[in-house]
């Protein structure tokens, strides 16, 4: 009976698979060329079914070989990290970089249960100020530093 | 030989300046401080701190990049000793009797020991870097295009081979890395290949946001899935620090000889700081009259294996620096930041920026001076740093990456990048693919295709001309020997579990 055995193995081929696929179809408006006059599109198409070789190898041997399951993914940490990341960058502009600092501590803060709110506050008091210190008066990057531009 | 010395007293001159060597201090602190907290290894401490080198001139950046990684490669062999936690795979082999010394009420020796033989070795690997550096730049200036493509199919391949966890996979990353690397406008033709309509992507895909968020951010994600771990450290009195006569006794052989080891296993493509740390701690064991006294807390086995990964990242700058072929991720990341510098690292930087070569190098000893200096006094605000609970630290580390990406280019987009490659490195780990070798890959395509390229208008299309030149041919030998070699006991092992099956 066919059955998954490595689930990781399973998981790396459709991610090599739909990475050759996207290779392989944006790219086939490339000229292909020829060897000897190689167009923008040959090596690439050569690069995509590699990589859809080395997934079809993966995905055969899932089914043949035993391997470690894929562990659950942690949502939590996951999901405030890559919002508090956005957040930064969308705020930045308007509430500058003072703020947005304070803000992204905040939401970060929320990526591990049990977050002590008054810890957190002051962090984010002192992590506002030293990155406008550090970043926008030390190193002098520019970049909103108080409030938006 | 005698001009080695005369182009490392120019080196001297360059980087001696006192802002370099304040650039050099302020270097090997921040990798210090990043490298010693538990789970942060070198890469993403790099990829971290990149941006803070960029606004500098190309040699205070190199200078400070290069004391960054020398810190971080150090500060987790602090961990390891004290805390028993390797913040990366070459300090893995430090744990083993670094940790069981510490615990003995030997931590001051077996730190001491780490950072005098680190010293010992990264003085011999400067000297290396002298003495082979324009040799190999100048045989690298016979090399044309074939030979070029075939030198980069051997590093990847190599890197490949020595890479952790599965071949197949790291072999596919590599791919996958060189697809990536073709992101933008074709230099050739002007057309503008998978951009996706998004115009940040005319230019490629951006170098920061990919390594910040294929490592920086995973890395805090991976992070904060663990439960806060008990990160105390051995207590001991630092007061006696100096190791012992007989510790020393003890040491300097095996230091002596990790130096040599390591500086060897550095120039090879694919080789690098965990091979010699490995490599070294088997030699210790195979070699000492009392293996048994291994994994109690030998001191060989801190001494070799420290002063190897010190020798070894250091010569593994060796081919970045005159071939432009960067060994390992770490070499990938460095390459990063100087093409964004606007340099092409290869034999052209030797000849043509002399000054910028020989500072690095000479910045490198100065470098391993600092380390001493900032790790050996300063221990005890190191360990004090580890105390610091994670819950604090990380929206830290995540602000810094985050300024980091946006510093460098003002945009939101990027910030949406960083986002993209966190995840895909977050589901990449989860099916149990690295995404280092991903970087070597990146670096590489452009350059391939150009190679490869030039390689088929000089043979009329004929793929023969990659044997028929010698220099390329033996490179290619050497592809297809690695490859058997790492296939055969494979093969082997395959069939013997195959004949005890039908059995």
């Amino acid at each position: 009976m066919i059955r998954v055995r490595s689930p990781q193995n399973l998981g790396a081929a459709v991610i090599f698979i739909s990475l050759a696929a996207i290779g392989l179809v944006f790219g086939r408006d490339l000229t292909f060329g020829s060897a000897a006059k190689m167009g923008p599109g040959f090596f690439p198409t050569i690069l995509s079914l590699l990589i859809l070789g080395i997934g079809l190898l993966k995905g055969a041997s899932a089914f043949i070989v035993e391997g470690p399951a894929i562990e659950r993914p942690h949502w939590r940490p996951l999901t405030f990290v890559c919002a508090a990341m956005m957040i930064f960058g969308l705020a930045i502009n308007y509430i500058g970089l003072a703020f947005s600092a304070a803000l992204l501590t905040f939401i970060a803060a929320e990526a591990r249960p049990g977050a002590r709110w008054g810890e957190i506050a002051v962090l984010a008091a002192v992590l506002g100020v030293f990155s406008v210190l550090l970043f926008v008066y030390g190193l002098g990057q520019s970049m909103p530093a108080w409030w938006g531009e | 030989m005698m001009d080695a010395f005369s182009n490392l007293a120019m080196g001297f001159a360059a980087a001696g300046s006192l802002q370099n060597i304040g650039f050099a201090l302020i270097g090997c602190m921040l990798g210090t401080l990043i490298g010693v907290l538990p789970g942060i290894g070198p890469i993403p401490t790099i990829a971290m701190l990149l941006p803070l080198t960029f606004g500098l001139d190309p040699l205070s950046s190199l200078i400070m990049l290069a004391g960054i990684y020398y810190g971080a490669q150090y500060g987790g062999s602090t961990t390891s000793i004290l805390v028993n936690m390797p913040g990366e795979a070459s300090s893995v082999v430090t744990c083993i009797d670094g940790y069981q010394m510490a615990r003995q009420g030997r931590a001051g020796a077996a730190l001491a020991v780490a950072a005098l033989g680190s010293f010992f070795a990264g003085c011999v690997g400067t000297v290396f870097i002298a003495a082979f550096g324009p040799p190999l730049a100048d045989f690298a200036q016979k090399f044309n295009s074939p030979d070029y493509f075939s030198l980069m199919a051997l590093g990847l391949l190599m890197a490949v081979v020595m890479a952790q966890g599965s071949i197949i996979n790291a072999i596919g990353m590599v791919l996958v890395g060189l697809l990536f690397g073709l992101v933008g406008t074709d230099a050739n033709s002007g057309v503008a290949r998978y951009t996706f309509g998004v115009s940040e992507l005319w230019d490629g895909v951006d170098f920061l946001p990919m390594v910040i968020g294929l490592f920086g951010i995973v890395e805090i994600i991976r992070n904060l899935e663990e439960p806060e771990l008990d990160r105390t450290a051995v207590s001991t009195r630092f007061a006696d620090l100096w190791p012992s006569w007989s510790d020393f006794i003890e040491a300097w052989k095996p230091v002596v000889r990790g130096t040599g080891l390591g500086a060897i296993l550095g120039i090879l493509p694919g080789g690098g700081a965990v091979l010699a740390s490995f490599a070294s701690y088997t030699l210790e064991k195979k070699i000492a009259d009392d293996p048994g006294r291994f994994g109690k807390g030998a001191i060989e086995g801190v001494a070799g294996p420290e002063a190897a990964n010190n020798a070894a990242a250091q010569t593994s700058f060796i081919p970045l620096l005159t071939l432009g072929l960067p060994s390992n991720p770490i070499m990938a990341l460095m390459m990063g930041a100087m093409v964004i510098q606007g340099m092409q690292p290869g034999s052209a930087v030797m000849t043509s920026r002399p000054d910028l070569f020989w500072g690095m190098v000479a910045s490198m000893w100065i470098g391993n001076v600092m380390l001493v200096i900032i790790n050996l006094p300063m221990v005890g605000i190191w360990v004090k740093l580890l105390s610091v609970p994670y819950r604090l630290l990380y929206p830290a580390i995540l602000l810094f990456c985050v300024i980091g990406v946006y510093g460098i280019n003002s945009n939101w987009v990027m910030m949406a990048m960083t986002t993209v490659f966190a995840i895909f490195g977050y589901v990449l780990v989860r099916v149990g693919c690295e995404p280092a070798p991903m970087i070597l890959g990146f670096l590489l395509g452009p350059m391939m295709e150009e190679n490869l390229r030039r390689s088929l208008v000089l043979s009329r299309g004929d793929p023969m001309i990659f044997i028929e030149r010698p220099i390329s041919a033996t490179l290619l030998g050497l592809c297809v020997l690695l490859i058997l070699v790492t296939v055969l006991p494979a093969i082997r092992k395959s069939r013997e579990v195959a004949f005890a099956g039908g059995s």
